[in-house]
């Protein structure tokens, strides 16, 4: 953030906006940060989970005996072992939905294939295994529904006792505006495109170390977590254990994405064993668990018409949007997190004029769906972005012109949909990433490429992100959940600071972007700020790190707690100065008087005065550095584009990727790197929703993908290197004007590549219905006119 | 159970293992050494890529008793004895080449065997070199960035020397 | 993921390794670099309960020319051929293959003889041996056989070796004056299974192909030749309607699968186009000249 104005809540701004090298680093690069699996309690136990071969059978009998007296077996688990637990169920309190809850382990019925039906508990994970071998069961396979058509169909198999036809939710709105926008159109365009399911596949698959301290009873899980407060809120209700009793640990978490932030059967499992065995046991998940069991993303079926006057400029749009949910609606917001926040987001940065959207969300047996990054903002926005080049080449204008006319102005407005966005660079993304990528001189390449028989394209989408899910976030996408946050502050008696957020990094540098700004809160050096996260026994209440809030969050929080210890620290420093507050500044550790260089005073000396000093203490009252804050905030909206440039082999439909650039609005950056790393890590996670990754089931309701060689993973060898550029427009409403950012270029990255492909192959593009689009799928395109030699 | 004996970042080790504990299990659990990760124990992700006598190989895929007289290097094995850092985990710091941090260990392991070659790499080539490791978090230009700088820094000086 | 219970051996010699196999060849799986038999034992579709590691074997891990053929040993790491100036100069075309085989570290465990006689059909070090009519060198407690790589292949990942054999090295001949060859695959990443792959080995004499060899990964159950496409091609004058003529009549002795990345008819297809591509590069390289092999 530029300018001479002081941001209020900073003492001076140095750190914030500087491209720091992270406080995290050292640990990670020599091998010392310990995540779940590195954790070392002695006497832990590992477990390992039955898993249903079948995606819908019914348990009739199951025996754990020859596998509990295996040697080396310390506990069996099956449903009846946890049948005082609560069943889990998603937390949105949304009309007309069913509920689909999931006991901690499948009783009678199985709903997909890999849901865990019993758990060994061993000396370690060789044997557990071992073991899982000597469980049988006897299954009766009921017949599967592996996609929506089967699921809806007449006859269908229900997977769950009273949601009819397999569909547990279905809201529309009223349509009447935009089908008379659509009688007087000049130019209707439409598409229908199914959205592949993927995994969100970190690199640390999902575990859970649980262990219940014998002296005081508390019972301590280590997850790889994105949220410790929810899921001690969850395991409480889970396991009828008061919340006082339970204390939730991220260590090092090797990435989430989005799925990470909810309680898993298994961890209730775990937790179970723990507490009745009295040792700690942990689960560890494999990378076959991990892309068979773990919770999926995206899949949905999208109809898309967009209709349009003479001149391009949008009338109307109409949608329907058909969730893939598969066996559960589970996590936090359930399925509704794609389907619902697809039909939502679809403006984008657009004037779309009336809007009707019909969305529905439909169970399969399939592994049950979960936030992922960009969630269902990337189904509609693809699709819409596909349409909008549709519709230019069918008026006959330049695909960029088409845009501008429809863009919006950049003042906070309210959509067709009812966000409100606080303010964008809209038009001002476009023409940085035109001129970025070069897009004039790029169609004139296209040209003489195309006399040799040479397929380029290029695509670009505009996007807009949806970011800081507060509560009143949560409530403009039709999520009721209300979100509470925390921070708290405290200056010691060696006069550092400890700021301990309710935000849970995973990968994101908070301990370091959070660092930044509490030192300027302060006006001292980040390396005097220590960062605690990730714990529910250190700091204050938050709801973790997800749908890009932190930036806010953190911020938010943090400079409202700093604020508070802030004052009190100046009042302490005038009663020793002899000096009014007005009169005071904060610099590099001190507290002085303006303008008078020899008068101040160590923050060590002040917090010394505040603890002891009993002047100080009758004068102020209340002598504590240390405050805690609450912060909730109206939603943020970050924006941008992505451009992407291709070259497609005509013969084989291989496509390669030669640019791609990436610019983003997040308003005042509060560490420029970390910024860049998100957008080139969300640029890679589109690529591969584009191209590459689909979580397969056959239509048996078998899971296909279910190693790394089958769900394929961008590699360094699939990408280009990733530009990137910032705009920063601040946010009117949030402290330092910062905005959230990270899944922006997962959003806006399918529809770039897609649309350069389909720019390449232009018009052959039209036959593609589903994503991703492989290799075998464009050429397949292709052959429909007989393009290839 | 199998006796075996191995060198270990330069110093020797000897564990009683089954015969079918993965090396990078007994990295990891009998030795301690959990810089070492496990991302899919099918040899496609390279997390658990350890140096086995100069060479990157996958430890998800070699049995420890298959270690027996083998010198092992791993993440923690390449700082110095004082801690300096290693160039190839310096140059990562600098180009912000990590993020969640789990994948980090296999790639230092890959990239310091390029970087110690002594030839100059640039960025095109480094991105083809690095393609056996898969990162989720940073599409791998800072990666890439790294191997170059790691390069870079280590041609003038002689190779590490292979443990 | 954590594999069954076995017990380990290590064979010193080839010799060695023969008699243990004697003993029990049913019960023992051969150990090479473990880089396609230890995925399967971690997922347990593979449960030997004897493991025989031959990489410490000297004997059996040796590269060695003689008499017009270069001979590599089951052991040899796919990376030390790799960098085999004797490999390069004598086998070019197995070198170009080795490039595209997984990725290096992979390379720095996996050994040739385990590629062969895992024989996956996506796989290229078995097509290499194939199309240029190798020797598969095989060895059991009675003594030494020599296998026609074309007599190999019998099924999916099934081969001629019996139980109580043992692969210990493949036998190629030396390419000689006139001859050139092009490895081309296609896959989803580099590195990956190939959806469908061409090897291409021809000699020329007097202008013309005196005799051409097709191979292909990803194509069938095992890797296979195209006899007829080969056959169509002898004696003529390499031109672009010659490789494509041959390209068609290939692309019908083929039988693709159909799996979740790519459809039998779209394998079919691919393997045509780079058959010509693969015939285009390898006349070149066979009259001397140095292509730019067309990116994949």
């Amino acid at each position: 953030m530029s300018g001479t104005e002081a941001v209020p809540g900073f003492a001076r701004q140095r750190w914030v906006g500087q491209p720091l090298k992270r406080v995290e680093d050292p640990n990670m690069i020599t091998g010392a940060a310990r995540y779940v699996g590195d954790l070392a309690l002695p006497g832990t136990l590992e477990a390992a989970f039955l898993r249903s071969p079948f995606p819908h059978a019914l348990i009739r009998g199951i025996d754990v005996d020859a596998a509990r007296s295996m040697p080396g077996v310390v506990a069996v688990l099956t449903a009846a072992d946890v049948a005082d637990t609560v069943p889990l169920t998603d937390l949105v309190d949304l009309e007309g939905a069913a509920k689909t809850p999931r006991s901690a382990l499948a009783a009678a019925k199985v709903r997909y294939a890999g849901e865990p039906v019993a758990m060994v508990v061993a000396a370690d994970r060789y044997l557990a295994e071992d073991a899982l071998e000597l469980i049988e069961v006897d299954w009766e396979p009921l017949p599967a529904v592996a996609s929506i058509a089967q699921a809806v169909a007449d006859g269908a198999p229900l997977l769950h006792e009273g949601v009819e036809g397999n569909c547990y939710y279905r809201a529309a709105t009223a349509g009447a505006a935009a089908d008379a926008a659509f009688d007087e159109a000049a130019h209707v365009v439409r598409r229908r495109l199914h959205i592949g399911r993927v995994s969100s596949s970190a690199m640390e698959a999902r575990g859970i170390l649980a262990a219940v301290d014998p002296t005081s009873d508390e019972l301590t899980c280590w997850i790889s977590s994105q949220a410790p407060f929810q899921q001690r809120y969850l395991l409480s209700l889970a396991l009828g254990l008061p919340e006082n009793r339970i204390r939730v640990v991220a260590p090092a978490v090797g990435g989430a994405f989005g799925p990470k932030d909810f309680v898993f059967p298994e961890d209730v499992c775990v937790a179970v064993a723990a507490l009745r065995l009295r040792r700690p046991v942990r689960w560890i998940e494999d990378r076959y668990e991990n892309l068979v069991a773990a919770p999926q993303a995206k899949e949905q079926d999208v109809e898309l018409e967009l209709a349009a006057d003479a001149e391009g400029r949008l009338l109307a749009a109409r949608a329907r949007f058909t969730g893939d949910t598969g066996a559960y609606s589970y996590s936090a917001p359930g399925g509704f997190i794609d389907f619902g926040l697809a039909a939502q987001s679809l403006p984008g940065p657009y004037a779309i004029g009336e809007y009707a959207a019909d969305i529905a969300g439909v169970l399969t047996n399939k592994a049950p769906i979960a936030p992922y990054r960009g969630v269902g903002f990337t189904a509609s926005q693809t699709v819409r972005e596909i349409l909008l080049d549709e519709l230019a080449r069918e008026i006959g204008i330049d695909r960029m012109e088409l845009r501008r006319r429809n863009m919006i102005g950049d003042a906070p407005q309210t959509t067709a949909t009812g966000m409100t966005y606080d303010g964008g660079s809209y038009g001002a993304a476009l023409d940085r990433v035109l001129e970025l990528i070069g897009y004039d001189a790029f169609l004139e390449a296209q040209e003489r490429a195309r006399e040799e028989g040479r397929l380029l394209g290029i695509g670009v989408t505009p996007f807009v992100e949806m970011t800081s899910m507060g509560t009143r976030s949560h409530l403009q996408s039709g999520i009721h959940i209300f979100s509470h946050d925390n921070a708290r502050v405290s200056i010691d008696l060696s006069g550092k600071l400890t700021v301990a957020v309710g935000t849970c990094s995973h990968g994101q540098g908070h301990h370091t972007a959070f660092a930044q700004v509490a030192a300027d809160a302060f006006g001292v050096d980040p390396a005097d700020v220590s960062v605690i996260d990730g714990d529910t026994g250190r700091t204050p209440w938050g709801m973790g790190t997800f749908a890009s809030r932190s930036a806010v969050f953190g911020t938010g929080t943090i400079l409202k707690a700093a604020g508070l210890v802030r004052d009190k620290l100046l009042q302490v420093a005038s009663l020793l100065l002899e000096a009014p507050v007005e009169a005071l500044e904060c610099a590099d550790g001190f507290v002085g008087i303006r303008g008078v260089p020899e008068a101040k005073i160590p923050f060590a000396d002040l917090a010394g005065a505040a603890h002891f000093d009993p002047g100080v203490r009758e004068a102020l009252g209340d002598p504590t550095l240390t405050a805690e804050a609450f912060f909730d905030t109206d939603p943020t909206f970050s924006n941008g584009a992505i451009a992407v440039t291709v070259e497609v082999d005509p013969q084989t439909g291989k496509v390669t990727i030669d640019r791609i650039v990436a610019v983003e609005d997040c308003g005042t950056m509060l560490n420029p790197a970390l910024v860049d790393g998100q957008l080139r890590g969300g640029v890679a996670q589109g690529v591969g929703v584009a191209l590459l990754e689909e979580s397969v089931y056959g239509d048996d309701g078998q899971p296909l993908a279910t190693t790394y060689l089958d769900y394929l993973l961008p590699r360094s060898s699939e990408l280009p290197a990733i530009e990137v550029a910032h705009l920063e427009t601040p946010s009117p409403h949030t402290p330092a004007g910062v905005k959230g950012m990270a899944e922006g270029a997962s959003i806006g990255t399918p529809g770039a590549v897609i649309n350069a492909v389909f720019d390449a192959i232009a018009p052959h593009g039209t036959a593609i219905e589903r994503l991703p689009v492989t290799t075998a799928a464009v050429w397949e395109a292709l052959q429909r006119a007989e393009v290839v030699a | 159970m199998t006796q075996v004996s191995m060198t270990v970042n330069g110093a020797l080790c000897e564990v009683d293992v089954e015969d079918r504990r993965l090396l990078a299990d007994v990295l990891r659990e009998e030795l301690g050494l959990t810089g070492t990760k496990l991302g899919c124990s099918h040899g496609v992700c390279g997390s658990c890529t350890v140096h086995v006598d100069g060479e990157p190989v996958r430890s998800c895929l070699r049995f420890a008793v298959q270690a027996e007289g083998c010198a092992i290097r791993t993440v923690e094995g390449l700082a110095g004895e004082d801690g300096e850092l290693h160039p190839v985990q310096a140059a990562f710091w600098e180009a912000h080449g990590l993020q969640c941090g789990f994948c980090t260990p296999g790639f230092l392991m890959t990239a310091a065997k390029l970087a110690e070659s002594g030839a100059p790499i640039d960025e095109d080539a480094a991105r083809d070199l690095i393609s056996g490791n898969i990162c989720r978090c940073t599409g791998y230009s800072s990666i890439a960035q790294a191997v170059v700088a790691a390069a870079r820094a280590l041609q003038a000086a002689d190779p590490a020397p292979a443990p | 993921m954590k594999p069954a219970p076995f017990t380990y051996e290590r064979a010193d010699s080839a010799a060695d390794a023969a008699a243990r196999l004697a003993e029990d060849g049913d019960a023992v799986a051969v150990l090479g670099g473990g880089q396609s038999l230890v995925p399967m034992m971690n997922l347990r579709l593979a449960t030997p309960s004897r493991l025989l590691d031959i990489t410490r074997a000297p004997d059996l891990a040796r590269i060695e020319r003689s008499n017009g053929h270069l001979e590599i040993g089951a052991a040899v790491r796919q990376a030390q051929a790799e960098d085999s100036p004797l490999v390069a100069g004598a086998v070019p075309l197995l070198h170009e293959a080795l490039a595209d085989v997984a990725h290096r570290e992979i390379r720095n465990a996996g050994t040739i003889g385990g590629s062969v006689a895992h024989a996956e059909a996506a796989a290229e070090i078995p097509t290499v041996a194939l199309t240029l009519d190798a020797e598969i060198l095989a060895r059991n407690a009675r003594g030494t056989r020599t296998i026609a790589a074309r007599d190999f292949f019998l099924s999916y990942l099934t081969t001629a070796l019996e139980p109580d054999e043992l692969l210990v090295g493949l036998r190629f001949p030396v390419a000689g004056p006139g001859s050139g060859g092009a490895f081309v695959e296609l896959a989803a990443r580099k590195g990956d299974y190939a959806l469908v792959g061409v090897a291409a080995h021809v000699v020329l004499a007097g202008g013309r192909i005196e005799r051409a060899a097709l191979g292909y990964l990803g194509a069938g159950g095992t890797p296979l030749r195209a006899p007829a496409a080969e056959a169509a091609l002898a004696g003529v004058t390499p031109t672009a309607e010659a490789f494509a003529s041959a390209a068609a009549q290939a692309q019908d002795e083929l039988s693709p699968p159909d799996d979740i990345h790519a459809s039998s008819a779209y394998r079919r297809r691919v393997a045509g186009v780079l058959t010509r591509r693969a015939l285009a590069v390898a006349v070149a390289r066979a009259r001397g000249e140095d292509p730019a092999k067309e990116e994949m």
